[in-house]
């Protein structure tokens, strides 16, 4: 084995705990954009005193107490519950997150030239033609934590919250599958490379299928049992639904599993439909030759969103100056510290910008492979971590969908659910198919 | 690096899912509740899938958990979940009967032993060619010349939506009014009203078990 092999190999395994990374991200998000919506402060007060400083890390400290509390509190199994099953549901959400982000491309396939020719790695580790469906299938499983748990709980409102959810996500896997159905047809292929690679050469596919865009969007969000689909837990009928007896860190991995679940779904919805690593007029071999001008762009774009947040907090600053709160000070004192950070990784980034403008000149080698110049494996990473940036730029719009949503509508009631799914989407999904089979049949011929 | 890679973890994967079929097979055949009876059949779904992988046929395998684990089972949890049955005491796991179920086993085994009889090692495949692949499948169900099978999958398809509207029928008892099976039974049901309780219930008609297994207390007990 070389090193290299090993080499992307780790990379290609750290690609696949990419949703966990995102939690704490996408908890800090649902409670800052709670904040945001409802016009209230949000999470400000956990915070780690260190150096005379009083950081609160715009509510990121709190993640941290919620990881300790859940930790340290009693993991308490109820005298009445299955054990078996009890245990294993909240790990099966779990594990099909872990699962799910190796079937994901999240950068186009990387050739770069070896001892004995030019290797090709796949960004995924299942990248059959049949990659999709894998993912599905994996979809499919995760069903099985909150309907096991309902049952193993052995409690009327677990078991009612179960249910519910099973009987929601039954339902809406099959306007699911039928709304990506269509891309699949235009696409003819299975495998998220090539449905990727397709978006690449022709549009994405929001633009081709737009009907089954939105199917899928609205699918996804009862798959992930978000509002208004959150009929699962329903905390103003049902306590908490599936979770009620699941305390500790049993209760921590069924939310784990529910994040993990929305980074997923947003990064399919990203790769079916907006073309995954894809930019406009920024495929790979454009990337690839004006690399160093790319990278620069990147750069300066991050500084300006660095410079941008330094504003809002120093405008945020100035805010606080003028109450009367009491410790004024610390607060000033906190904000003036994330000002100079922020300030400072902008100005890194603008130096890195310019710095990439100027030295980035990557040289192909003199070998081609299926129509594309070979450059050197460290050009080639360089090019993957570029594409797996625009997927998680494009995963995490859409995380903030979610949480938008959730904050914006009510939560629809059972029967409406059930029959939006049944008589509404499915049979949009039906005519949508045979339009789009109709039109594929004609444009083909 | 791959190849012998394979070479080594291939045998090991092989007596792991066969193991682990068997052993859930087993599980489902001795469980008492429904839904550990369901749950075992789920491990045995899956660990089949793990052989066809092993078989190099990873669109078999990947259908088999998108419906059998993913759909079938999924439905026939949830018909435990609506009933929520309690365990099954009544009936004997084994009795004399037993006996003869277990002879056929022992007989299939004897004849797959002599099939592959002493070409124990070719039990898991190392050529590279994928078997059930999606391009094989479609090439071999889509194969216009030679005739295909498109026209009998689609059959098929139409005879299992015949039996679903069927089952909706024989569950409703007039087309107007949702068979209501929630009204509450009264303790001292006579036989006759027990067993319009038992006949309303929507799923005895469809599972196609005998009713006997579905008489439930008059409260939805939890097991």
């Amino acid at each position: 084995m070389e090193f290299n092999d090993i080499v992307l190999m780790a990379i290609k395994l750290g690609l696949v705990l990419i949703p966990f990374m995102l939690v704490p991200l996408l908890i800090l998000m649902e409670r800052r954009g709670a904040a945001f919506i409802q016009d209230r402060p949000g999470p400000n007060r956990a915070a780690i005193p260190i150096f005379g400083l009083r950081l609160r890390g715009f509510g990121l400290v709190h993640n941290l107490t919620d990881g300790i509390k859940l930790f340290f509190k009693e993991s308490f199994v109820p005298p009445f519950a299955y054990k078996p099953f009890y245990l294993i549901a909240p790990a099966i959400p779990v594990m099909t997150a872990v699962l799910t982000p190796s079937l994901i491309p999240w950068f186009a396939p990387i050739s770069y030239a070896a001892a004995n020719g030019v290797v090709t790695v796949a960004p995924s580790f299942f990248d059959a033609n049949a990659g999709i469906l894998a993912l599905f299938a994996l979809g499919s499983l995760s069903v099985y934590g909150v309907v096991l748990g309902s049952w193993a709980s052995n409690s009327k409102f677990a078991l009612l919250g179960g249910l519910r959810a099973s009987a929601m996500m039954i339902s809406y896997e099959v306007s699911m599958g039928l709304g990506a159905l269509g891309l699949f047809l235009v696409v003819g292929s299975f495998s998220l490379t090539s449905i990727v690679e397709w978006q690449a050469n022709h549009v994405w596919g929001i633009v081709v299928q737009p009907i089954g865009f939105l199917l899928f969007l609205v699918s996804m969000f009862a798959e992930c049992n978000r509002n208004p689909f959150d009929v699962a837990e329903g905390e103003s009928e049902l306590v908490a639904g599936f979770h009620t007896e699941y305390s500790s860190v049993k209760f921590a991995l069924f939310m784990m599993g529910e994040y993990c679940h929305i980074v997923v779904a947003s990064a399919l919805i990203a790769t079916l439909f907006l073309g995954g690593y894809h930019l406009p007029w920024l495929d790979t071999v454009a990337i690839k030759t004006h690399l160093g001008g790319v990278l620069a762009g990147v750069l300066a774009v991050t500084a300006l969103l660095f410079l941008a947040i330094a504003h809002l907090v120093h405008g945020r600053r100035k805010q606080y100056a003028t109450l009367a709160a009491s410790d004024r000070a610390a607060r000033s004192k906190e904000y003036g510290f994330f000002r100079a950070l922020f300030v400072l990784a902008g100005l890194a980034c603008l130096g890195g910008a310019v710095a990439s403008w100027l030295l980035v000149k990557p040289q192909a080698l003199d070998l081609w492979h299926e129509g594309a110049k070979v450059y050197p494996l460290r050009w080639s990473l360089l090019t993957a971590a570029l594409q797996i940036g625009i997927v998680l730029a494009k995963t995490l719009f859409f995380c903030w969908l979610f949480v938008w949503v959730r904050w914006t509508l009510p939560r629809m009631r059972y029967d409406q659910i059930m029959s939006l799914g049944w008589k509404v989407l499915l049979n949009i999904a039906l005519v949508n198919l045979l339009v789009t089979a109709v039109i594929a049949k004609a444009v083909q011929s | 690096m791959l190849p012998e890679l394979n070479a080594i973890l291939g045998p090991i994967y092989f007596w792991l899912f066969a193991g682990l079929a068997t052993l859930c097979g087993g599980a489902l055949l001795l469980c008492r509740h429904p839904i550990q009876g369901a749950v075992a059949l789920i491990g045995v779904m899956l660990s089949l899938s793990g052989l066809y992988a092993l078989l190099h046929s990873p669109f078999l395998a990947v259908l088999q958990i998108l419906v059998y684990a993913g759909a079938i089972m999924m439905l026939l949890v949830f018909v435990i979940m609506v009933l929520n049955q309690g365990l099954d005491d009544r009936i004997p796991r084994f009795d004399a009967y037993s006996l003869i179920g277990l002879a056929l086993p022992v007989l299939l085994a004897a004849l797959v032993l002599n099939t592959i009889g002493d070409s124990r090692s070719g039990i898991v495949e190392h050529a590279g060619t994928v078997r059930a692949g999606l391009e094989t499948v479609a090439a071999r169900m889509f194969d216009t010349a030679g005739g295909g099978w498109w026209l009998l999958f689609e059959f098929g398809g139409l005879i299992l939506l015949a039996a679903i509207v069927a089952a909706v029928m024989l569950a409703k008892r007039s087309l107007d009014t949702v068979a209501d099976d929630d009204q509450p039974h009264h303790e001292h049901a006579g036989h006759a009203e027990r067993a319009a309780a038992v006949a309303a219930i929507p799923d005895a008609a469809t599972v196609g078990r005998s009713t006997e297994t579905f008489v439930k207390p008059p409260v939805a007990g939890t097991h």
